[in-house]
């Protein structure tokens, strides 16, 4: 029979292999074994996506790779988490994102990645895709419990939907409610300031950091 | 291929997700691609100098785009095309596009590697966010630099009457309008009212107002697309092209692929560059625009890209008569020394790999006429001497100017440098003497590590 620590290991290598039915199987046999879930998260998942995060800054690996092993880790989390529900708990989770790219932009890239990052440093992520109409970001984030409502621009001319989605808000009183990052090409802080964005980032290694140290700021 | 045959598989082709298409068509091929091919990069080279990893590369890109074909991101079906359609493609691509009217009509061709023909040179403001006030005045510097082939990309116009442009909008019609007439305007002042003036007005379907050959951009005017990275076309991509085609202008299609996305490091995304080349081609593009993005790096002078951009050149420059054209974006800015430093190290790397030139500009995010028509003059000065190097006498000189900017790559450390109207006298349309010493100590410099300007 498997250790405990065999099992942990089956399980960082099923995200180093970016396997996501290996990371399911890993997961049911953490479960089985009746090995605590909630710290299978981090000594099983957790440590190993965050060094894939690392590379992934270094260029060591590149996004294709973040997706998998990203998707890998959610395959892994949804079995630990049946197991927690069924326990009666529930798995505490960094923060709830809801991600996109604003109306009339149909930029995939730059926040699949920035998704990816959040996702693998803990963050529960809902991706809208592109071209999401403002008053979506909103409906998504009253509907799925959001945090933080990150909204991605890759043009200067569409990134004043940016703007839309921040009066929406203070026009709905709900501006307290959720932390708002914005990013894109284009985008500074100084169009953060200017719309009342709660935060700008420039990549999404910098998205991470910055939701991680103002975590007071969106847990409210 | 007719692109009405195109337009008709964007309804009709495969259907399937974005992020399948993304990770199991390209990531998925381009991982075993360039295994099959042996195509790498040895974490040094900047300028390309292995001929048969040129050949390797178009070979590997042009099974990419077989194995890929282009996603209707509306649609979410796949246009596929067959082995004998790509060649067929490729055999019709154009070897040279006319452009411009009268005295100013030109063409721009085919560049084969090392090509001691020179450069033909996009230069503008390359879709700089400009002032409604300083519009034309920008674009007449521009167009009066005589070695300009093709005003590039007039500027977008973020606002108009004090209000923010929404794309789509009747304001941005009104945009379109201005600037089409405004560009025109713009060439005529600079006494080159036939130059041709490379278009793409607004982001959205009524970008085809800035239409008029009374007062605005004409048929013989090229127009740009733009395709997703990767590999992905949109319905106001596949309109324009289908209206300006039926109009008659030249088509210029760019693509931007992106290092350490879906084709992983600049080896494998020179593949998907490749593949992306012939994608332009299929969906009627006649010349193709390479603007190689990075996941870290918002410039084109870095690097992965430098090797990228020479590599991806040569395997089409060597296997197709494909016009090529590379755009500049840089991480200095215009007013300081970091500018023409990097947009030189690109042009000497690119050209003798067989291509032509687009640009420069500095990299998002921008300010207001963030742009020197004096830096397009020193542009196109560099690339007609590129033209004159080979890649073996070039690459030292890359080698020399990247280590001068290498630190200084991310918008936090580069230079900020200053606006064109800090640049210039706007009475006269000339340099400060600054500037103008700016771009005399820079010549020198580039003339004493070996760039051979007259």
């Amino acid at each position: 029979m498997s250790t405990a620590d065999d099992i942990y290991a089956r399980m960082r290598n099923s995200i180093q292999e970016y396997d996501e039915a290996e990371a399911a199987a890993a997961a049911k046999e953490a479960v089985a074994a009746g090995l605590n879930p909630v710290e299978a998260v981090e000594k099983g998942f957790a440590g190993a996506i965050r060094e894939l995060g690392e590379a992934f800054d270094r260029m060591d690996i590149f996004l294709p790779q973040l997706v998998m092993a990203a998707d890998a880790m959610k395959a892994g989390v949804a079995v630990l988490e049946e197991a927690i529900q069924a326990a009666g708990g529930k798995l505490q989770k960094k923060g709830i994102v809801v991600l996109g790219t604003v109306e009339g932009d149909i930029h995939d890239i730059g926040k699949t990645v920035v998704g990816a990052m959040l996702q693998a440093n803990g963050y529960e992520v809902h991706d809208l895709g592109v071209d999401v109409p403002s008053p979506r970001f909103i409906q998504a984030a009253e509907d799925l419990g959001a945090n933080v409502i990150a909204l991605s621009a890759l043009l200067s001319t569409t990134m004043l939907h940016q703007r839309d989605v921040t009066e929406l808000l203070r026009n709905k009183g709900l501006q307290d409610k959720y932390f708002v990052i914005i990013g894109g090409a284009p985008v500074t802080q100084q169009w953060a300031d200017e719309i009342g964005a709660d935060a700008y980032a420039l990549h999404a290694v910098e998205a991470v950091r910055v939701l991680n140290e103002r975590e007071a700021e969106w847990a409210r | 291929m007719n692109l009405k045959e195109v337009v008709k598989r964007a309804e009709t082709g495969p259907l399937m997700e974005a992020n399948d298409f993304l990770m199991k068509r390209v990531a998925a091929g381009v991982l075993k691609l360039q295994k099959e091919h042996n195509i790498r990069w040895d974490g040094k080279t900047l300028v390309n100098m292995d001929d048969e990893m040129a050949d390797r590369c178009w070979e590997a890109g042009k099974q990419l785009f077989l194995q890929t074909g282009v996603y209707s991101m509306n649609s979410r079906r796949v246009i596929e095309f067959s082995p004998e359609e790509v060649e067929q493609g490729l055999r019709f691509a154009p070897a040279k596009v006319p452009m411009g009217q009268g005295k100013e009509a030109t063409v721009v061709y085919h560049r084969r590697v090392e090509d001691p023909r020179p450069p033909f040179v996009f230069g503008g403001p390359f879709n700089a966010d400009v002032h409604e006030s300083t519009f034309v005045k920008l674009n007449e510097a521009f167009a009066q630099e005589r070695l300009i082939d093709a005003l590039l990309f007039p500027g977008y116009l973020k606002e108009l009457d004090g209000l923010s442009i929404r794309p789509g909008s009747g304001l941005s019609s009104r945009a379109a309008v201005l600037y089409g007439q405004w560009a025109r305007e713009a060439v005529r002042r600079a006494g080159r009212p036939g130059l041709a003036i490379c278009g793409h007005a607004v982001m959205a379907l009524n970008e085809i107002a800035c239409t008029s050959e009374e007062w605005g951009l004409r048929q013989s005017d090229p127009r740009a697309m733009v395709l997703i990275s990767e590999l992905q076309a949109d319905d106001v991509t596949m309109s324009r092209t289908m209206y300006y085609q039926g109009y008659g202008c030249p088509i210029y299609m760019a693509f931007t692929p992106l290092v350490g996305g879906y084709g992983g490091g600049p080896d494998g995304t020179a593949i998907v560059a490749v593949a992306s080349f012939i994608a332009a081609i299929m969906m009627g593009g006649e010349i193709v625009h390479i603007g190689p993005q990075h996941i870290k790096y918002k410039q084109q002078t870095n690097n992965h890209s430098l090797f990228l951009g020479s590599l991806a050149n040569q395997a089409v420059a060597r296997n197709s008569h494909i016009i090529a054209t590379t755009s500049h974006t840089t991480a200095g800015r215009p007013g300081s020394a970091q500018y023409p430093y990097e947009f030189s190290a690109l042009a000497l790397s690119v050209v003798p790999s067989g291509s032509n030139l687009t640009g420069p500009r500095p990299a998002e995010p921008l300010g207001y006429n963030d742009v020197s028509p004096l830096m397009a003059r020193l542009f196109a000065e560099v690339g007609q001497a590129a033209a004159k190097l080979t890649r073996a006498q070039a690459a030292p000189i890359v080698e020399a100017l990247y280590e001068k900017y290498r630190d200084k790559l991310t918008f936090a450390e580069a230079p900020k440098g200053q606006p064109f109207e800090e640049l210039y006298d706007l009475d006269s349309l000339t340099p400060t003497a600054e500037h103008q010493a700016l771009y005399d100590e820079v010549k020198e410099e580039l003339v004493r590590i070996g760039v051979p300007l007259s």
